[in-house]
């Protein structure tokens, strides 16, 4: 069984989704993500240790690859739709309570701006570390993210993209209206042009340049 | 000496005595000092010729330039894009979803796309206004940021790792187009091609080498070929792949703030002209006086090399335009 979650582990970090795919190439024709999620649930391994022992350290591990540029985002969009196609399995227990999340954490990217590559990664370490993530896309107004985390009271955090230095300033806008309507919420903000002097300015909680410092502070309010 | 022959002077000879190149990437704050809406700029030459030659009067640029949003070329291939007043164009299409849409992507007429069209007429009218005494900067995009604009960068990125037959399909078909509308921009009156691909930033080495390298060296070897001068950009932190850009050919390259000028110039040796790279979030947010020293800084340390003062990459539409005079300042600044 351990091998099994060893295996599932390692898909995920090296971007196998399923026996079809030909990614990576030394993998071909093996099983992936998919299958050995099935498999590991068919033999009786408890989905939470799925999600702990295979899924979350799959991702640490990625994420850290990524943050010490080993792995570029072609690789980390592959270990995000490996992880995708294991965590499908696990939906059900998500539903039925069986398995519990650390949280929920809604993000998009700020009204004008259509970028939506580095709020993905984000989503997906985030969600692969344990948390539920509620994806808004691309050009959100202020006023849905409010609404997201009023309609998920188990919100704990919001994390805010912008790529532009025009957009940027939106964050601004959403900070304020969070801080109004739902104070005890976390902002996170990220993006290429936000720095830690800029998170200062508009009063936000967090930023951090690469998606494994989003994780480490979720991580951290989760404890 | 003009403007043209000051940058003949540093990419043959070298620095010029007292004074570095200022060649700062504007385009919607040139649109916002120029008086007009980005929709206007991105979308008439008219409207960026004037806008263009408003910030070559006050801040005295060494360039001019016809690059604005990157949705020239997928215009021509068909995709629909949207204009908005203040904000960069939106591309409405994705026209590569699958590898079954690479082969009926048509071979766009640079002749017959309004957009691409509108270039060449941007670069007869900076001509015709400045009698070649100004270079003048035309733009395509690279061919992975061409397919990331065709096929969105979530789906191209993941054709690379999961269908490398389409994704070189998809990469020699936009690269002939680019080499196409890069000739006819030299044809038209372009002195320089800058060649944008920001995409390469975020692949690793390996994946730029198997699917992007060589396409470079090839556009850039045609754009020698037509008699115009390459300018290579590639926005992000590109470190990794710095030994792979060594040799493929470009006569200038930007620089964008993660990367080291020095770190650079060791692997592109010293006959390419390096423009860059203070971050254009401190020339956005520090008082111009700020900006002056942290310029000054990059001034001091490279005049003596190949070196152009720049941004790491666009200057922000809300830069109080003090600060990019600052910038001229410490370009200036050690003029005998």
């Amino acid at each position: 069984m351990d091998d099994l979650i060893a295996r599932i582990s390692h898909c995920i970090e090296f971007g196998k989704i399923d026996r079809a795919s030909p990614y990576p190439p030394d993998m071909k024709g093996e099983d992936g993500a998919d299958e050995l999620t099935r498999e590991a649930l068919d033999a009786g391994i408890a989905p939470d240790r799925l999600l702990n022992e295979a899924f979350v350290p799959g991702m640490e591990r990625v994420g850290r690859k990524f943050s010490e540029r080993r792995i570029f985002v072609p690789q980390m969009l592959m270990s995000a739709k490996a992880m995708d196609a294991a965590m499908r399995h696990l939906k059900p227990y998500f539903q039925s309570g069986a398995v519990r999340r650390k949280g929920t954490f809604v993000i998009g990217t700020v009204a004008g701006d259509l970028h939506d590559i580095g709020k993905n990664l984000v989503a997906m370490m985030v969600e692969g570390s344990g948390w539920e993530v509620v994806d808004l896309g691309v050009d959100v107004a202020p006023s849905r993210f409010v609404e997201a985390v009023r309609a998920h009271p188990e919100c704990r955090a919001v994390g805010l993209s912008a790529m532009l230095t025009t957009t940027m300033t939106g964050m601004a806008a959403v900070v304020e209206a969070l801080r109004a309507e739902v104070p005890g919420c976390r902002v996170l903000v990220g993006g290429a042009p936000v720095n830690e002097e800029f998170r200062a300015m508009i009063g936000a909680d967090f930023t951090s340049r690469d998606p494994q410092g989003a994780v480490a502070y979720l991580e951290s309010i989760a404890a | 000496m003009t403007k043209k022959q000051k940058l003949d002077h540093v990419l043959r000879h070298g620095p010029l005595p007292g004074e570095t190149l200022f060649l700062p990437i504007l385009m919607h704050f040139a649109a916002r000092h120029g008086g007009v809406s980005y929709a206007e700029f991105c979308a008439d030459h008219h409207a960026r010729v004037a806008a263009n030659l408003a910030c070559l009067e006050r801040f005295d640029l060494d360039c001019v330039t016809l690059m604005s949003d990157p949705y020239a070329e997928t215009s021509a291939f068909g995709a629909r894009i949207e204009y908005l007043p203040e904000a960069v164009p939106r591309c409405r299409d994705v026209l590569v979803r699958d590898a079954s849409d690479i082969d009926a992507l048509p071979m766009p007429d640079v002749f017959r796309s309004e957009r691409c069209l509108d270039r060449l007429r941007g670069a007869e009218r900076f001509q015709r206004e400045l009698r070649g005494t100004v270079p003048v900067i035309g733009w395509v995009e690279g061919p992975l940021a061409e397919a990331c604009d065709l096929a969105d960068m979530t789906g191209m990125f993941t054709l690379l790792m999961m269908d490398p037959d389409a994704s070189h399909r998809l990469l020699d078909h936009v690269l002939e187009f680019g080499k196409a509308f890069a000739a006819a921009q030299i044809e038209a009156g372009c002195d320089i091609i800058g060649i944008g691909d920001a995409a390469c930033s975020q692949v690793d080495e390996e994946t730029y080498r198997t699917f992007v390298r060589d396409r470079h060296v090839e556009l850039i070897e045609h754009i020698h070929s037509r008699g115009g001068i390459v300018k290579f950009h590639v926005c992000g932190n590109t470190t990794h792949l710095l030994p792979s850009f060594a040799g493929l050919g470009f006569d200038l390259i930007d620089l964008d703030w993660p990367v080291g000028i020095e770190d650079a110039r060791a692997a592109l040796g010293p006959d390419v002209l390096v423009t860059g790279n203070i971050d254009p979030v401190e020339v956005l947010e520090r008082p111009a006086d700020g900006v002056y020293d942290a310029c000054r800084a990059l001034v001091d340390g490279h005049r003596a090399e190949r070196y152009a003062l720049a941004g790491g990459c666009e200057i922000g539409v809300n830069t109080p335009p003090d600060n990019l005079l600052a910038m001229l300042r410490a370009a200036r600044s050690h003029a005998a």
